[in-house]
């Protein structure tokens, strides 16, 4: 039974022109946007690649030097490309792809692909995920929008309920045939995606397993617009009602949802504007040690407890070099500062973050994008995860360079490293945190997900039973 | 066989259908007539369970069409004043659409054979109903009956809006089913394609059935007097 409806109704749509030149046109924008983005990645990727291998051998040969000039000189790292950003971009193209770092201060990641582009960029781009999110459904709500209503509008129904179907079987077959096509266009893209990542070197971490993940999110969404889509067909007596309705929907839950989560979250935990957020970390490092001030308050503090700790009566009696010394108490000081203030905005950020969650509660759409970039690794706390870890090795690389100094000269020398010093610097190396450990700090936005199918499935088999 | 005991239908204090009895034996074309809102496609709406009785009780081959819905419309094929059908399917892939949602299968040749059987053109069986005349659609709700092996037909006002040629070709097929043992029951205006095919007739009014007799015992003249007087403006407005 479930199979004839299947059946009747797909042969319905195929021989429908709305579909077929809908569909056409979604699947050659879905090729479009994965070769798109894929040659964008290449691109990219190459990029890093030659960037990383340029900015290492610029560290490696710079000669003989005083390390406190190479701290200064700086070395750039860079974010590399996860690869299921080729699915979703999520903020990639407005975070920055590179961090700057250098003695004294901590940057921010920057040269980010949207700065470098025109103001028509601002209009968004052709992506997977684009279509996914946003054009998929509308093709979804055209199979589904008329599932019930033209069975009322063709005098169709009578006959079709005289053959003895039940409710629920017609609805299975209904439900089956909107969903077949949708799922058949995201299997194959995700599946030529895949088939793209696996067989593509310098790929960075691909793993089939994150892309079902990917996969099985995007069914969910589908699972729910469908319901919807046929529970807004059940109710309403008249297509173009049940057409407009669900477009509504789409409005709604695509775009309205969305703005008025981010702005509920900006209004509540807004964000400090980039010159604020300076001139609070200047404040706090004023209060400090200054590694280049020897005169100031602390750095004399500092002076006495080191020299009453080696017992001596001058720094130039110290076993290693005081001023590098101080530097790197400096150092460590900003570094707090920094960490102090960074996790500040980590706080607004997961705030905004929860406030942005907890909204996923009235559209389907919030926890799907969300997920979407958390999984394809593009998301704001995949970016913070890479600049928390440039910061690290940003402290770390100047420990090692005031140690050269402290270790290898005493207080007054001037100490030039050799040039084969700078080649002992740990290479950075960014490794993103393990795809189990980002399932599990998403299950709750899954789980809405699959409370907002288990809802919408409820009352779509409710309505349905005694319709 | 069909059978209503006292079978009921109200809608707050309207009565469409009040304690209607009526029997329809295998091999018997039962015509209802009556005026529009006498009842007739009230007690088909109640034989398909398509609405609850408010008391009495339907039975199509002896089961109770309100405990057994879909069991009876095994039995059943209805046939509906203006046959609709999906109008980008064919009408073999619309035949095979309702009788697979009942629950059989046939072989396209099987199909050809029940639309041949139905009178459709052969040159109709592939091509997508939406320029089929009604005459056209309701043969294909007549294959449909004889795919099912239906032995009760439920038919609402079918002949009207066909052209004379339709409607004769339409009787001639009802009484083919009828000499095949089905049971008829055809709510219609048509008195004089009653008195032709009918085996009986009732005539409906304000939701009771003021007569019932056999086509046999009473002229046509007789029948449309009677019609009329049951349409009489006086006893309509009371």
């Amino acid at each position: 039974m479930i199979f004839h409806v299947v059946k009747k109704e797909l042969q319905e749509t195929l021989r429908d022109g709305r579909f077929k030149i809908s569909a056409a046109i979604v699947f050659v924008l879905l090729v479009v946007s994965l070769i798109l983005t894929f040659n964008q990645y290449q691109y990219n990727n190459a990029q890093y690649i030659e960037a990383q291998k340029n900015e290492r051998s610029l560290w490696e040969e710079q000669g003989e030097k005083n390390p406190h000039s190479a701290a200064h000189y700086g070395s750039y790292v860079f974010k590399p490309k996860s690869p299921l950003s080729l699915i979703d971009q999520g903020v990639e193209k407005y975070t920055g792809i590179s961090i700057f770092l250098e003695a004294h201060n901590r940057n921010e990641a920057q040269f980010s692909n949207a700065s470098d582009q025109t103001a028509l960029s601002r209009f968004g781009e052709l992506t997977p995920s684009f279509i996914l999110l946003y054009i998929l459904p509308l093709i979804l709500i055209l199979i589904g929008y008329d599932a019930y209503t033209k069975e009322l509008e063709k005098g169709t129904f009578a006959i079709l309920k005289s053959q003895g179907i039940s409710n629920t079987k017609l609805l299975f077959g209904k439900w089956l045939s909107v969903l077949i096509p949708i799922v058949t266009i995201t299997t194959l893209l995700f599946l030529f995606g895949g088939l793209i990542l696996s067989n593509t070197s310098d790929i960075g971490v691909f793993n089939w397993e994150a892309l079902g993940v990917l996969y099985i999110v995007y069914l969910i969404y589908y699972l729910i617009l469908t319901n919807i889509v046929l529970f807004i067909s059940l109710v309403t007596k008249k297509s173009g009602v049940a057409l407009v309705s669900s477009l509504v929907f789409w409005v709604l839950a695509c775009f309205i949802t969305p703005k008025i989560a981010s702005n509920i979250a900006d209004s509540k935990y807004p964000y400090p504007t980039n010159q604020e957020f300076s001139k609070r970390v200047a404040e706090d490092r004023k209060k400090g040690l200054d590694g280049h001030n020897p005169w100031s308050e602390e750095a004399k503090k500092l002076e006495e407890e080191v020299l009453r700790k080696y017992n001596v009566d001058s720094v130039h009696k110290l076993p290693f070099n005081y001023s590098a010394y101080r530097m790197q108490k400096g150092e460590e000081y900003q570094a707090k500062v920094y960490a102090k203030h960074y996790s500040w905005l980590d706080e607004q950020a997961q705030k905004q973050e929860n406030v942005y969650k907890s909204t996923s509660m009235i559209s389907p759409f919030l926890p799907t994008r969300f997920l979407s970039m958390v999984i394809s690794r593009t998301d704001y706390q995949s970016h913070r995860d890479f600049s928390e870890k440039a910061e690290t090795y940003r402290v770390k690389t100047q420990e090692f360079l005031n140690g050269l100094t402290e270790k290898n000269s005493r207080y007054g020398e001037r100490y030039v490293a050799s040039a084969n010093a700078w080649k002992k610097l740990p290479k950075f190396e960014y490794t993103p945190p393990p795809f189990s450990q980002i399932l599990n700090s998403n299950t709750p936005m899954m789980l809405i997900l699959i409370v907002w199918f288990a809802v919408t499935g409820a009352v779509l088999f409710f309505i349905n039973k005694n319709h | 066989m069909i059978i209503t005991r006292d079978l009921t239908k109200k809608y707050g204090d309207f009565t469409a259908l009040n304690k209607l009895n009526l029997k329809v034996n295998e091999g018997e074309i039962f015509c209802l007539l009556g005026a529009n809102g006498a009842g007739k496609s009230t007690t088909i709406n109640l034989l398909l369970n398509f609405i609850a009785p408010s008391s009495g009780k339907a039975f199509i081959n002896g089961l109770n069409v309100t405990d057994n819905a879909r069991e009876t419309k095994a039995f059943l094929t209805y046939i509906p004043e203006n046959l609709m059908l999906y109008p980008t399917l064919t009408a073999i892939e619309n035949l095979d659409y309702f009788l697979g949602i009942g629950g059989k299968n046939f072989s396209k040749k099987e199909l050809e054979f029940f639309l041949h059987e139905a009178g459709l053109q052969q040159e109709a069986f592939h091509k997508r109903v939406q320029f089929f005349s009604k005459g056209m659609r309701q043969k294909v709700g007549i294959a449909l009956a004889i795919a099912k092996d239906a032995n009760v037909l439920l038919l609402d006002e079918p002949t009207s809006g066909l052209d004379p040629k339709s409607s004769n070709e339409f009787g001639e097929l009802l009484l083919k089913m009828k000499k095949n043992g089905v049971a008829i029951l055809m709510a219609t205006h048509d008195i004089f394609r009653a008195k032709e095919i009918g085996t009986h007739i009732g005539i409906m009014k304000q939701g009771q059935l003021k007569y019932n007799f056999s086509c046999n015992d009473k002229s046509l003249q007789e029948i449309e007097n009677l019609y009329l007087e049951t349409m009489s403006l006086k006893d309509n407005l009371l």
